[in-house]
């Protein structure tokens, strides 16, 4: 398969870059890993006219670490992201969801705007970046703009980007004290694989041993795109965690997935959703644990 | 300590070097002046007339230097077996599967070859297509060939011994079932060739291709050339299992286009042409009834199986056959009933893979033995053993198991994996499971009705003695046979490997019927030993002459001659070689022993060049009846594996632990070649048990024709392989040589079954078990079980 023609552009800066969406509107698309993008060209599925490649540029794979939480930049690949201290030891659910994506190979190119941009509800960043409460930072050469993750998803491969627009920074908030978050995939085989259903939770406890103060539920594969599973978030406040709410939890997150039961899909739509149960058992054990361990 | 020099070790690779350094050329490396590339335009549908096809904008781009269609290819019809030649170069009248080939296209650079094959119109009438073995038998289906009633392509009727009368006197009767899925070899290295066409006629193509010879062929007959003026040349080939081993659409075509354009013409499939062009696996469905006696006597089996072909009939009348065939044993089997169906779809053609039809048979039937075992209150093992076959023992429809190291197989791994302590009391979700198998060591005959040798090689020794060179047409294609042979030959002739260098995969160097039915060792081997010993013979007729010791008073070990009785007086020789080379830096000095170097030297002064010849073809096998020579061979491989797996109750995924596995090889040639093929026939069989199918839409159309999609296990899917090596010394084979590359993926599958079985207590009848398909039996075993 021949990659159709384009033209290739490579700005030094980001300013530079935000410049040339503007000249190109929506004849250009930003290239980042291009694990997704090049990959749908060669299939005929999209053919920009332009190219604009940012992963050289610096700015964008910083990883700024503050009492107030990270800053991440968009740029930043996905190995770099699953081997990163910062990311690590208070993010561990980001973490995962970057050893889960695809293979090493896949890993060193692709990056962590990429995989949100490509908007697939499959993907492994999302999931654990929304149960954090990330939020995404959008520029274009006229303007800036900061909006949580949740809303900058607006169906399946589709986001609230406009044409001049590219992810510059992914911010995620320093967790409070008492929170603790887990992500779990289910793929056919053990790596390198687009995954059946993924879930990501995060809880807050209000003290060591105390009630669940709010709870966050992500999940993949049931949905146009990422999905809040709300009924199961709003039964686990107030409560104390433990075993039986997080059955009843499952319970409800099953009900707030919405799979498609698409003939020729991955999963049938009956067993997609009967796992998002068994992994937000899982993914709350997860952030339970870390919740009430380790940190704080 | 061996009594071989050279043979049982673990001489590295001869290729290793090449490979490992990137050096090695593979057909995508290679370039010559000049060259254009082709490209196909295949058929968006399943089933359609052609109407037309207008090539005349195709023709009009700057850059297209030839197109062709049937109109140019001529409609000789061609395939695999010859029984069933249902095939023409580019398709004329109608399509029959999506892919399917309308016509190809030379152009100066591949973007241009691509482009100008979209601008071919062809006008196509699509007609109703069936893509299941039901739609296709129905009354009033269509005709995928108009030749094959009831969309038919292929069926075998076989009795042995009286199944019902046996059946009678059973204490046990089970029937079961299993169905697979399409698989795809998923070598690394797609399909790709390079074809000229020189000024003198004469056809050269370089192809990613298992068999040589029978490319060889089908070019010569389609192309309406001789065969004298068609060679094929294999570089390096990156994995081939069955889809490489018969002449591709890919090779016609380049070679038409060559002869078309007098320009060298190169080809390569995509990932998704190999999906669709493959012709790997059939999916299968299998029925079977055994019956035993109370104490595990197995006394007959009846056996019904149904195979969805696809569009074209490639290997598959061999493919029917074989699944009947290779259950004749290991176990002692009186009597056996087959009915075997190969029915023509709307999908792309299957055709053969590692364990070519024998595979589902053989995961059906052993998983049905574990069911037998359960009931009858028995060890499953020890019910295999109760009725194993050994060494002299002819199964029911003539397979000679000349060798048989089969009880040893599953003694070596009930040991290694301590059966006894886990079989039944592993903690729930965790089981252990065992299966046998077997193979042939080399198809009994060509694909072909022939005479013919399998195989010629010839060694032929440099003028100063230094280097023995191996010419073979066998296909090196990864699995290590040019390492095989090189040893081989070094051990026949009695020099160090270092002396031998092999040049392999070229049709000029004789012929070789090429890497297929797991013949290359046993066969290639035997013509290798042969001609070793013929230039062994040779250098020592012509020693004795000016030694005057008789030839058999002498021997060649380790690059040096040896005299069994008193050491003549050497000095005159050595110093008649020292003086012939007093230029060469590296003369042996006079108190040495004498050298094969020296003595091959000697010989060429009164011989020429030292040229040795070796053949072989199988002896007279079994088996008069009709479809008798798909299952005959000269020997059989066979192998126990025991499968260790934890099973995640809740989502369904299966993790596979342990893998212990024992093949009888007879004598490995090579210890470590051996192991790679039964780790490589492990991480096939895996990933069929678990994860592998090829899927399409309704209208026959490709949806997972990539390898993200299509799942092979990957490095971290493979449990830790424990492969243990029997050998059961093969009086048909050189040194006591057979396969090891097939025989070793008959257990695997079923292995994992009877595991799961262990683990949780569901038995599964389909494949492959993926976390769904496995979720879901237990969710029905556990309502079932809560009825009642």
């Amino acid at each position: 398969m021949l990659l159709p023609k384009f033209e290739f552009h490579e700005p030094k800066t980001v300013d530079e870059a935000c410049q040339m969406m503007a000249e190109y509107g929506a004849s250009a698309m930003v290239l980042a890993g291009g694990t997704d993008l090049l990959v749908n060209m060669k299939k005929k599925l999209l053919s920009p006219q332009h190219l604009i490649a940012i992963s050289r540029i610096e700015e964008l794979k910083k990883v700024d670490s503050s009492p107030f939480g990270l800053k991440i930049g968009a740029c930043l690949s996905v190995s770099d992201t699953a081997s990163s201290d910062a990311i690590g030891k208070k993010w561990g659910a980001l973490s995962a969801g970057a050893k889960a994506l695809g293979s090493p190979q896949i890993r060193n190119l692709a990056t962590i705007g990429g995989n949100l941009g490509t908007a697939s509800s499959a993907a492994d960043l999302p999931p654990s970046l929304m149960a954090y409460g990330a939020r995404v930072v959008l520029k274009s050469s006229a303007r800036e703009r900061t909006l949580p993750l949740e809303e900058f998803f607006t169906g399946s491969k589709r986001t609230t980007l406009a044409d001049d627009e590219m992810i510059y920074e992914i911010q995620i908030d320093e967790p409070a004290p008492y929170s603790g978050a887990g992500y779990e995939s289910l793929g056919v085989r053990s790596c390198q694989d687009i995954k059946i259903v993924n879930v990501a939770s995060f809880i807050t406890l209000d003290g060591p041993g105390g009630i669940i103060k709010s709870a966050r539920i992500v999940m993949g594969c049931v949905g146009p795109t990422h999905l809040r599973a709300h009924s199961a978030e709003k039964i686990l406040v107030g409560e104390k965690p433990g075993e039986a709410i997080f059955a009843r939890a499952g319970e409800l997150a099953m009900q707030d997935a919405t799979p498609r039961g698409a003939a020729f899909s991955r999963a049938s739509a009956g067993y997609k959703k009967d796992m998002v149960g068994v992994l937000t058992v899982r993914t709350l054990g997860t952030a339970w644990k870390e919740a009430t361990g380790e940190r704080n | 300590m061996s009594q071989y020099d050279v043979i049982g070790t673990r001489a590295p690779r001869v290729d290793a070097p090449a490979k490992a350094t990137g050096r090695a050329i593979f057909v995508d490396d290679m370039s010559m002046p000049g060259m254009l590339y082709g490209a196909l335009l295949q058929s968006p549908y399943a089933h359609a007339l052609i109407r037309g096809i207008d090539v005349s904008a195709a023709l009009k781009l700057p850059g297209v230097k030839a197109v062709v269609t049937h109109k140019e290819a001529g409609l000789v019809k061609y395939g695999v077996s010859p029984a069933r030649y249902d095939e023409t170069i580019f398709c004329y009248d109608k399509v029959r599967q999506v892919g399917d080939n309308i016509a190809a296209v030379a152009a100066v650079d591949m973007a241009t070859a691509v482009e100008a094959a979209s601008l071919i119109k062809v006008d196509y009438e699509e007609l109703p297509a069936v893509f299941t073995i039901e739609e296709a038998l129905a009354d009033g289906a269509p005709l995928v060939h108009d030749d094959y009633k009831r969309n038919i392509s292929a069926e075998v009727h076989q009795e042995f011994g009286d199944v019902e009368a046996a059946l009678k006197e059973c204490d046990l009767i089970k029937t079961t079932s299993l169905k697979s899925k399409r698989q795809d070899c998923a070598f690394i290295e797609p399909q790709g060739c390079i074809a000229t066409y020189d000024l003198s006629g004469n056809l050269t193509l370089y192809s990613s291709t298992q068999t040589t010879h029978y490319v060889q062929r089908s070019l010569a007959m389609a192309l309406g050339a001789p065969v004298g003026k068609v060679r094929v040349v294999k570089p390096y080939v990156g994995g081939g299992f069955g889809s490489k081993a018969s002449a591709s659409h890919l090779e016609m075509a380049a070679c038409l286009l060559a002869m078309q354009t007098g320009k060298p013409v190169k080809m390569i499939f995509d990932r998704e042409q190999v999906f669709l062009h493959g012709r790997a696996r059939h999916q299968f469905v299998h029925t079977m009834t055994t019956g035993v006696k109370k104490d595990g006597t197995i006394m007959a089996l009846k056996h019904e199986a149904w195979l969805n072909g696809g569009a074209y009939s490639s290997f598959g009348i061999a493919t029917v056959y074989y699944a009947g065939s290779l259950l004749g044993g290991p176990y002692k089997l009186p009597n056996m009933k087959y009915d075997g169906y190969r029915i023509a779809t709307n999908l792309p053609a299957c055709g053969a893979q590692r364990g070519h039809g024998g595979v589902i048979a053989r995961s059906c039937w052993e998983q049905q033995l574990d069911m037998i075992a359960e009931e009858l209150g028995m060890d499953p093992l020890e019910l295999r053993l109760k009725n194993i076959m050994t060494a002299g023992d002819v199964t029911c429809n003539d397979l000679d198991m000349s060798s048989l190291g089969m009880k040893e197989c599953i003694e070596v791994v009930r040991d290694a994996s301590d059966w006894k302590n886990k079989k039944g009391k592993l903690p729930q979700g965790k089981g252990i499971g065992m299966a046998c198998g077997f193979f042939v060591s080399g198809a009994g005959f060509p694909i072909y009705r022939s005479e013919t040798f399998h195989c010629t090689v010839t060694i032929k020794v440099t003028e100063d003695g230094g280097t023995a060179i191996v010419s073979t047409a066998s296909a090196e294609i990864g699995q290590g046979s040019d390492t095989t042979f090189a040893m081989i030959a070094a051990e026949g002739m009695g020099i160090p490997l270092g002396m031998v260098r092999i040049e392999s995969g070229d049709t000029d160097f004789g012929v070789d019927l090429g890497a297929y039915s797991s013949r290359q060792t046993l066969m290639t081997g035997q013509a290798t030993k042969q001609a070793a010993e013929n230039v062994k013979m040779q250098v020592l007729d012509a020693l004795s002459k000016e030694l005057h010791v008789p030839v058999e008073d002498m021997d060649i070990k380790k690059g040096y001659i040896v005299f069994k009785k008193d050491k003549p007086d050497l000095s005159a020789l050595k110093t008649r070689y020292i003086k012939e080379h007093r230029e060469w830096t590296d003369n042996p000095s006079l108190d040495d022993e004498l050298s094969f170097r020296e003595a091959s030297r000697i010989a060429f002064f009164t011989k020429g060049t030292i040229v040795g010849t070796g053949m072989y073809k199988p002896p007279e096998l079994g088996g008069k009846f009709k479809g008798a020579a798909v299952g005959t061979s000269p020997a059989y491989g066979c192998s126990a594996q025991i499968a260790e797996v934890s099973v995640d109750e809740q989502t369904g995924r299966i993790t596979i632990e342990k893998m212990t596995d024992a093949h009888d090889c007879g004598q490995a040639i090579n210890r470590t070649s051996v192991e790679a093929q039964m780790h490589g026939s492990m991480a096939m069989g895996l990933g069929e048990a678990l994860f592998e199918e090829v899927k399409f839409d309704d209208k026959g159309r490709l949806l997972n024709g990539d390898l993200a999609e299509y799942k092979m296990p990957t490095a971290l899917d493979m449990p830790p392989m424990e492969a243990l090596i029997v050998e059961s010394h093969e009086p048909n084979g050189p040194y006591g040589a057979k396969e090891v590359g097939e025989g070793n993926i008959m257990p695997t599958i079923a292995a994992v079954l009877n595991a799961v079985h262990d683990a949780i207590g569901v038995r599964i009848h389909e494949l492959p078990l993926n976390p769904e398909r496995v979720y879901l039996a237990i969710k029905e075993y556990r309502e079932k079980n809560a009825k009642q």
